[in-house]
């Protein structure tokens, strides 16, 4: 029985270096990709070399901060929204049946009074229970609902919105003032564009004030810095390579903007799914791909929104566990779309790559680390092999974080001090000794998890916050300019789009 | 290498590769490092140019320049980036000034300099500092750059060909707007409108005459910002006649006459819901009395939007008061136009109390 167990494990070992090979050139590839595609936004980014564009020319958008139990920040990124330097949009915050607080702060700190909206639900929601606005604030207003998840207050919120864009962020997210004009500038330069998303960085560490990001700095903890490193790899070469490609097929639900009418088509965000963000651009575009229509999907590198990350490992381990099953419930559904000529690059490149690296990556690597611990423990490998595989592993590990590092000089220089690019890289080396094997032990939780138990109900995704960040620099609270809506309002908005999407039938 | 002596080739192989990966690595730093020294040198001298130049070139007054510093080699790209921000329009600079300025420390000739480099951001800055010195020599060379690969180069060579020589560049421009749609169209606008109806207008009329049915939207929309007066005759045209609901919606938005109501009121029974709504919003904006009956008739469409903006387009009008509104309410039978008066109502007490 050992015989043949050994015989397989050391025939597993050659599909181990055969994956090890193919994930590698993958993921330079990407990064290749990703560098030249930096390079060329960052040159035509780097100084604003064109007149301003007129504000009748910008969209206008509907910003939707679906909210449970956040009563801590609400109202300080309400404020971060409220002073965004765009010439027209609204706020739509969705209360999810919070148990908190979340409703009488916002109610008090903005003035809010009930409001007789007369309410059009195109995608089933929790019942409503009531609809609010600022008489001081005319750009904001709140909807209160039943308790539905997260994907049933975004849809509640969709229901509301006045805009043909919409922006979804986090009610935990921090912006620049110009966020949203960064992230909108794809639907301005291509008419097609239906989905626009940007890099998210880690808030822990930095200085915020007044709801906007002041200071920039690393974590000074060793948990989130090294998420800090995977944040990067994350957003700067695995979504900037998928990008040009047209085959990206996540944009973060801490902030994407998205054409409503097209979210609209799909049906919404799926309320039986924990990865509703990943799980609504996968279907966007297997609709579009279907219906053989010119779209883009696109992404920005720009640092638009900042998060705050997991600092004790109970939270990391319930967020990657959560991640990964919504990966699953996001591709699983769609995998026919493999291979299919209809899908194009989604088909033949991004799903095998999320399926195979993504999703079963985890299962792969502990498998491959367990049968190379015990090929050497009943030496069946000499130590050497199993020392020179590991040095290459981490050696390849350490280089993918490097590539991110780099592209991150490239790009937006958010940490420019040399000191600083020296904690990344010593950030980069030691992530691979212990973090990155206990995460995806988190994430291959999270595939059995997915595997066997029924289907999720998109929930919030709790994580315990530091929130050393606001303490360091508290929200003052200057008011926010309380700019009208010009809504009323402009009634070109609607209609030009409106027509764009008949005219695109 | 006794490590791996005697080792089988795939080790061997895996071992060398994992040392390459190494240097690759160990590369990659040194590189991010040298990056960011190089950028930190070029930042200071960026600086410094600034600061020795930015008070000179902000400086106000229209009194002769004298005892100017020498352009340093190294400060030109700090002088030309400073020059171009100080034509800004709230800088406050006089172009005459700048011009003076220009002239003394021989900028033509740098900018020609930069323009034969192969640095986009040189290059750019060049384009953008000829259109601001309107030098007539300039043309020629700025000309060819219309066609570069990149948005960004031809529309600020579009921008600088129009400073320089607006009675020649707009000939050269136009067809490029026509045929580009990859060109920002709030970029197009923005240019086209600070160069003036005089300039563009008999141009763009021409080209907006002669587009087809997919070009037409976009350039009656530039046409209606930068002269409303020659767009109007266009607009009531495609009123009248058009069946492309684009162009009828870009219309509806872009209409001022109120005499050209009588295209606009047929279109409140149009098929498409989009094409009844902007047609409810645009009686708001310019109807007469009489037309809030047609308006209360599109307060019980099927369509949110139509009811909605239906709603809006009633109170908007000046001879309907709040008053008049909530009897309008009152007369209705069905609840979604009774409960969008209501919500028209509110958003209205909520703008005012703002």
């Amino acid at each position: 029985m050992s015989a043949f167990l050994a015989y397989w494990l050391l025939q597993l070992q050659w599909v181990f270096f055969a994956y090890f090979i193919v994930i590698s050139v993958a993921y330079l590839a990407l990064h290749f990709i990703s560098v030249t595609t930096t390079i060329r936004y960052m040159r035509d980014n780097r100084a604003p070399y064109l007149p301003r564009i007129l504000p009748a020319y910008q969209p206008p958008i509907s910003i939707l901060i679906p909210a449970f139990n956040e009563e801590q920040s609400i109202v300080s990124t309400i404020h971060s929204v409220l002073r965004l330097d765009y010439p027209e949009f609204e706020i739509v915050v969705v209360n999810d049946g919070s148990n908190d607080e979340t409703v009488a702060r916002v109610i008090a700190a903005f003035a809010m009074v009930e409001f007789p909206e007369a309410y059009r639900q195109r995608l089933p929601t929790e019942p409503i229970r009531a609809i609010y606005a600022s008489p001081r604030f005319p750009r904001l207003r709140m909807v209160d609902k039943d308790n539905g998840g997260k994907s049933d207050a975004l849809n509640a919120g969709i229901n509301c919105i006045r805009y043909p864009l919409f922006c979804a962020i986090d009610a935990d997210c921090i912006l620049n003032p110009g966020s949203l004009a960064r992230v909108v500038r794809p639907f301005l330069d291509d008419s097609t564009t239906v989905a626009s998303g940007g890099v998210v960085r880690v808030l822990n560490g930095c200085t915020v004030k007044n709801g906007f990001l002041e200071k920039v700095e690393l974590p000074r903890r060793m948990l989130p810095l090294f998420q800090s490193v995977e944040y990067l790899r994350a957003f700067l070469f695995g979504r900037m390579g998928w990008s040009p490609m047209n085959a990206l097929l996540v944009i973060s639900g801490a902030f994407g903007v998205f054409y409503k009418e097209h979210v609209v088509a799909v049906g919404g965000y799926r309320t039986d799914t924990v990865g509703e963000d990943m799980d609504l651009v996968v279907r966007l575009h297997r609709r579009l791909r279907r219906s053989k229509r010119p779209y883009r999907i696109t992404f920005v590198p720009d640092p638009i929104c900042w998060t705050e990350v997991p600092t004790d490992v109970k939270s990391l381990m319930s967020q990657r566990i959560r991640w990964q099953r919504g990966l699953a419930e996001s591709l699983v559904p769609n995998v026919r779309m493999m291979f299919s000529r209809r899908a194009g690059l989604i088909g033949f490149l991004a799903l095998p790559f999320m399926i195979v690296f993504e999703l079963l990556g985890p299962l792969v690597e502990v498998t491959g680390y367990v049968a190379m611990v015990t090929l050497w423990l009943l030496h069946l490998i000499p130590l050497q092999s199993f020392l020179v595989f590991l040095f290459l592993s981490i050696g390849m590990g350490i280089l993918l974080s490097m590539n991110a590092i780099f592209l991150e000089r490239l790009s937006f220089q958010m940490y420019p001090r040399v000191g600083q690019q020296l904690i990344l890289f010593g950030a980069a080396v030691i992530e691979n000794f212990g973090y990155r094997q206990m995460t995806t032990l988190f994430r291959l939780v999270g595939l059995i998890k997915w595997l066997f138990s029924g289907k999720a109900r998109s929930d919030w995704g709790r994580i315990v916050r530091d929130g050393s960040w606001q303490r360091s620099a508290p929200d003052d609270a200057d008011e926010p300019p309380a700019t009208g809506i010009r809504e009323a309002i402009d009634p070109t908005a609607t209609g030009a789009h409106a027509a764009r999407v008949e005219a695109a039938k | 290498m006794d490590f791996i002596s005697g080792a089988a080739p795939v080790v061997v192989f895996a071992f060398f590769a994992g040392v390459a990966i190494c240097a690759l690595t160990l590369l990659m730093l040194l590189a991010t490092i040298v990056m960011r020294m190089i950028a930190l040198r070029t930042e200071r001298i960026d600086a410094h140019a600034e600061a020795l130049w930015k008070p000179i070139l902000m400086a106000p007054g229209t009194a002769a320049v004298t005892g100017l510093p020498a352009l340093h080699r190294r400060d030109v790209r700090g002088f030309i980036e400073a020059w171009n921000e100080a034509h800004e329009p709230l800088q406050g600079a006089t172009t005459d000034r700048l011009a003076q300025i220009a002239d003394k420390v021989g900028l033509q000739q740098q900018l020609c300099r930069f323009l034969d480099t192969h640095r986009f951001h040189h290059r750019v800055i060049a384009v953008m500092a000829l259109g601001h010195l309107k030098s007539d020599e300039s043309f020629k060379r700025v000309l060819p750059l219309l066609d570069d690969k990149s948005p960004i180069m031809s529309l600020c060579a579009a921008r600088a060909l129009l400073q320089i020589d607006p009675q020649s560049g707009v000939p050269k421009l136009i067809p490029l707007i026509v045929d580009r749609p990859y060109w920002s169209q709030g970029v197009v606008a923005s240019i086209l409108e600070e160069t003036g109806a005089f300039a563009v207008g008999k141009r763009l009329t021409a080209a907006t005459l002669h587009a087809t049915s997919d070009v037409a939207p976009r350039m009656i929309r530039f046409l209606a910002g930068v002269d409303p007066k020659a767009a109007a005759p266009i607009i009531r045209e495609a009123l009248r006649s058009s069946l492309d609901t684009r162009i009828i919606t870009t219309c509806l938005q872009a209409i001022t006459d109120p005499t050209d109501l009588v295209y606009v009121r047929p279109l409140l029974t149009h098929s498409l819901w989009f094409v009844r709504m902007q047609a409810a919003a645009t009686l708001g904006n310019l109807g007469v009395p009489g037309d809030e009956t047609l308006l209360v008739g599109l307060l019980s469409d099927q369509q949110w939007w139509v009811r909605y903006r239906a709603a809006q387009a009633l109170l908007k009008l000046s001879f309907i008061t709040t008053e008049d509104a909530r009897r309008i309410q009152q007369a209705q039978t069905d609840s979604y136009a009774r409960d969008i008066i209501d919500h028209v109502l509110a958003e209205q007490t909520i703008e005012v109390a703002a």
